[in-house]
């Protein structure tokens, strides 16, 4: 039994190599491009999926249109308005940044100072409602105080 | 500052439940299309005998382009307006269509069997035909000027009203 434990480790040793061993795969990088592409445009049938990843046949056929335009040479700037200018603003997965897509980038950072603002106003509110100074004892309090407790202790007695 | 802040928090708050609204109550299949205003693509293709056909341009007319396939439930839904309509406006407009990614014994034996409104159908197996027009579900339909220039595109089944309308929009001019 012993010796059989340690021949299986060595097997299994030796199997864990041949991962680092094995040969990498050939990524095709037309087929990269076009994913890169593929990853910025919106599949208009499925709902927020990008194009890259759907299953859809319109993905599917705009994949294949997108590997087309690659091998005729065009870029990726030409494919993308390709493409807008057929569906719209809406096939690309990011709002432009210019035109309608400005109001878009401009209202989180703009609504962010507003609630800043909102903030910082309800702080300063809240400092002038704040608790009343601390009375300071009176001699005549201090007074009151050591009567009543030298009556407490007369009454311990 | 504390009063005067709320004049601009309130209207801001106001906007964007507004626009939470209008988002909420729109149709998210809804995709407005950039091809209104512009002319409609010349492409070149085969219809559903195999003869030579050109999509833009059609005779002069004004042009009705519907885009269909036997597989789409809702164009079986639209296919009687189409056949009303075409009846209705052969001298006012030219029908035609585009016959999306569908077998061409499946497109014949739906038009045998349904009625044929249709001067033509462009056979657009691949589906290139229509990403070049921004198709991205079944039925669409245009409705293109006689200059060529695509006035409306409906991305739903048409019903009477609508197909009349657009007819009425495409034939003044």
């Amino acid at each position: 039994m012993f010796n059989l434990y340690k021949w299986m480790s060595v097997v299994f040793l030796c199997g864990s190599l041949t991962t680092v061993l094995a040969s990498e795969v050939n990524e095709d990088p037309l087929e990269r491009t076009m994913l890169d592409i593929a990853q910025k445009l919106r599949c208009t049938v499925c709902q927020n999926q990008p194009v890259s990843e759907s299953n859809s046949g319109l993905a599917k056929d705009m994949r294949d249109v997108i590997t087309e335009k690659l091998k005729q040479g065009q870029n990726e700037a030409q494919i993308m308005q390709f493409f807008v200018e057929r569906y719209g603003d809406y096939v690309l997965l990011e709002p432009p940044r210019s035109g309608n897509g400005v109001p878009l980038w401009l209202f989180p950072p703009v609504l962010l100072v507003l609630a800043l603002l909102v903030a910082i106003t309800m702080m300063k509110g809240r400092a002038k409602n704040s608790a009343p100074d601390v009375p300071m004892l009176t001699d005549d309090d201090r007074e009151r105080i050591r009567r009543a407790r030298d009556e407490d202790k007369a009454g311990d007695e | 500052m504390t009063r005067s802040i709320w004049w601009i928090i309130i209207p801001v708050l106001l906007v964007l439940i507004g626009l939470l609204g209008y988002g909420l109550t729109s149709n998210p299949k809804h995709i407005p299309s950039p091809l209104i205003g512009k002319p409609f693509p010349v492409l070149q293709g085969v219809d559903l005998n195999g003869q030579p056909v050109s999509l833009g341009n059609i005779n002069g007319k004004p042009t009705v382009v519907n885009v269909w396939a036997s597989w789409c439930v809702a164009c079986r839904q639209e296919h009687e307006v189409l056949l009303r309509g075409a009846r209705r406006y052969a001298d006012q407009v030219s029908l035609v269509a585009v016959n999306y990614k569908d077998e061409l014994a499946d497109a014949r034996r739906w038009l045998r069997r349904l009625g044929d409104p249709y001067l033509w159908s462009l056979h657009d197996l691949s589906g290139r035909i229509g990403i070049e027009l921004g198709v991205y579900g079944v039925p669409e339909t245009f409705f293109v000027n006689s200059d060529g220039i695509i006035v409306e595109k409906i991305s739903a089944p048409l019903s009477d009203a609508q197909f009349a309308a657009g007819v009425a929009l495409i034939s003044k001019q």
